[in-house]
């Protein structure tokens, strides 16, 4: 592969409608051009996402999930896929920070995606992921200024998550991503992916300047589709996944 | 004329009242709260903003509220009692006095949009009453179950002008309409003022929202002066969030001699469904702040249950959070049962009907040991009209 091929992050809830499934499709994803798989961990009150998103999480929830069903998740996957967990603060600060980290490393875990920890309170949290050689990925938004993203982005690994406008996942609101991409680009070499409403029809148009995308509420609008089957859904995923990997290598 | 002033429980640069309180929002709106800040730093003591401030509770709110000396119950128990008529102001309650310095806040910052989360509706008739007065446009997010059973207040914030948003999610109360109205900030960060109706929430706000409130205490503090020469031995006020409790104690934490006893809701019982985060929460993050929260073995927020809509909330401003671990303040709780009869009791006693929330500070008055001789405040943050249907069907009287 070549080094300008831009990457393809996939968000799923886990355990909708339960943990194998969760497994078979983490599996199934990193098979089809997923490169990153976020595993998100439902929580009752997602105040980032959008419908989609949060009624997974609800559903899950409703379903039985416990965290202690990530690990088992994450076990099995993230030997296999580059893994990362996607949950609010609560999830993971109820399991003792100190604790986690090291826990989530020994899974083969890469790192941890924090909606509600901003640059500032994830500060007192850095010495811990950096000894364990853990990321905790920086967001920036559209309404930063360029101070601010300077900031952020100097101590960013990984990648960073560029919120691509100012919303909750999985709206469709577009904005001109490029003078946004721009001033993050100054001030750091970092990979910048683009995330919130990226889907088959926008991806292409998304990931211009930018060095990969991140997907999460179509694939869970597909889980949630009820006249699927799970073998269905699966299937779907892969392909849509496969499909928008190559639209942003295009 | 009422000025903040700067407290000892300030919260550090970041928000943090110790471990308690900070900033966890979506990056998103970081710049607006960073911004708020600024801009409450220069406000916060500048004598034009609460010049203006001033001139509406005065003459629009009706401040000072008086501080009443309750005698008949004072003589049932043997102690002195005043209560501090929160209840009297415009829109009947403690809710107006931070809604009005905020609305003007929104109006200094060139805001043209305001929203804000309701439970039972005061704080959502509150600012429909500040948008209509300021001309500000005007969204309240109130969950579904609320607005089925608050239909009064709904039908007044619509009165007013505002667009009331029915929220179907999640257990359909406040809690679910504070998650709708932050996703609505969210995505309109750039043009939407958040009034925040208590001392939660990401900092600034629990730190401003204590400064609008703490007008209660700097009045009470002269008034109490003024008619007994002395400060009182004991504060009750009742928690949700807890504004009006911080905005009574406010003025008196540092005073040696006097006990702030903040109540929870205590709902079924202790051991059944209940309000009461202090005592039976733990510390965890929710709606942008680190503080206690009622929640299970994952982290999972639990649903509270109080007879008073605006105690019906798994948190607590993080300020109580810290006030609870550092003994400032004593904290107890009161049941469901106990407020409903406080509620008749001062409403029979002294021809004051309080609001359910209210309630149980006045039934604290019967649970307090060694009341004799005592001198107390209790505030009495709201009146009862808004929950008379709930309390016809409660009480049977023939």
């Amino acid at each position: 592969m070549k080094n300008s091929t831009k990457n393809l992050v996939a968000y799923i809830t886990s355990g909708y409608p339960d943990k194998n499934f969760s497994i078979d499709l983490a599996l199934a994803l990193g098979e089809n051009g997923v490169d990153t798989l976020e595993l998100g961990v439902p929580f009752s009150d997602p105040v980032a996402d959008g419908p989609a998103i949060e009624n997974a999480n609800h559903k899950a929830l409703e379903l039985g999930f416990k965290f202690k069903d990530l690990l088992e998740i994450s076990k099995v996957v993230a030997p296999k896929v580059d893994t990362l967990w996607m949950g609010y603060f609560n999830s993971f600060y109820q399991q003792n920070m100190q604790e986690l980290i090291p826990h989530a490393k020994s899974l083969g875990v890469n790192g941890l995606i924090i909606p509600d920890v901003p640059y500032e309170e994830s500060l007192a949290y850095k010495e811990l992921f950096d000894a364990h050689e853990m990321t905790n990925i920086s967001f920036v938004a559209p309404t930063d200024s360029e101070e601010r993203i300077a900031t952020i982005v100097k101590d960013a690994q990984k990648f960073i998550y560029m919120v691509a406008y100012t919303g909750i996942t999985g709206s469709g609101t577009a904005e001109d991503l490029q003078p946004f991409l721009a001033s993050i680009k100054k001030y750091t070499q970092t990979p910048v992916y683009v995330g919130f409403g990226v889907n088959e029809k926008t991806a292409k148009e998304k990931v211009k300047g930018a060095d990969g995308v991140i997907v999460g509420s179509a694939f869970i609008n597909i889980l949630l589709d009820e006249q699927l089957s799970k073998s269905q859904k699966i299937t779907n995923c892969a392909k849509l996944a496969k499909n928008i990997k190559e639209l942003i290598n295009e | 004329m009422y000025i903040p002033t700067a407290s000892k429980f300030d919260p550090d640069e970041r928000g943090h009242f110790g471990i308690f309180g900070g900033r966890y929002v979506p990056e998103t709106l970081m710049p607006a709260l960073l911004k708020l800040r600024e801009e409450y730093d220069a406000i916060r003591f500048n004598k034009d903003f609460w010049a203006e401030v001033d001139y509406y509770l005065k003459d629009y709110v009706g401040r000072p509220s008086p501080l009443y000396y309750a005698a008949n119950i004072s003589k049932e128990l043997g102690a002195k009692v005043y209560l501090k008529r929160e209840d009297l102001n415009h829109t009947g309650a403690h809710k107006v006095n931070n809604v009005i310095a905020q609305g003007l806040m929104a109006k200094r910052l060139g805001y043209k949009k305001v929203i804000a989360e309701t439970g039972a509706g005061q704080h959502g008739v509150a600012t429909a009453t500040i948008a209509a007065l300021l001309d500000l446009e005007c969204e309240i997010f109130m969950g579904a179950k609320d607005v089925e059973r608050q239909e009064l207040n709904v039908f007044r914030m619509k009165l007013l002008g505002a667009k009331v948003n029915s929220v179907e999610s999640g257990s359909r109360t406040l809690k679910d309409a504070m998650n709708d109205a932050i996703r609505h900030w969210v995505t309109n960060a750039r043009d939407t003022f958040y009034i925040i109706g208590t001392v939660a929430g990401p900092h600034p706000y629990p730190m401003m929202v204590r400064d609008f409130q703490a007008i209660i205490g700097w009045e009470a503090r002269a008034q109490i002066l003024e008619k007994e020469n002395r400060l009182p031995d004991h504060i009750i006020a009742c928690i949700g969030g807890g504004s009006n409790a911080i905005g009574m104690f406010q003025h008196f934490l540092e005073d040696e001699g006097v006990e702030c006893i903040g109540i929870e809701a205590g709902g079924l019982g202790i051991d059944d469904k209940n309000g009461c985060s202090l005592q039976k929460g733990r510390p965890g993050v929710l709606h942008g702040q680190m503080s206690y929260l009622l929640q299970d073995e994952d982290g999972q927020i639990l649903e509270a249950h109080s007879i008073s809509a605006g105690l019906d909330y798994p948190g607590i401003g993080p300020e109580h959070a810290f006030h609870h671990d550092n003994k400032s303040v004593t904290y107890d709780y009161i049941t469901d049962q106990e407020a409903l009869d406080a509620f008749v009791w001062l409403s029979q006693k002294e021809g004051i009907i309080p609001a359910f929330e209210s309630s149980h500070a006045v039934a604290y008055l019967k649970k307090l040991p060694n009341i004799k001789d005592k001198l107390i405040i209790v505030n009495l943050s709201g009146r009862g009209d808004k929950d008379m249907i709930q309390a016809k069907d409660l009480l049977h009287f023939d």
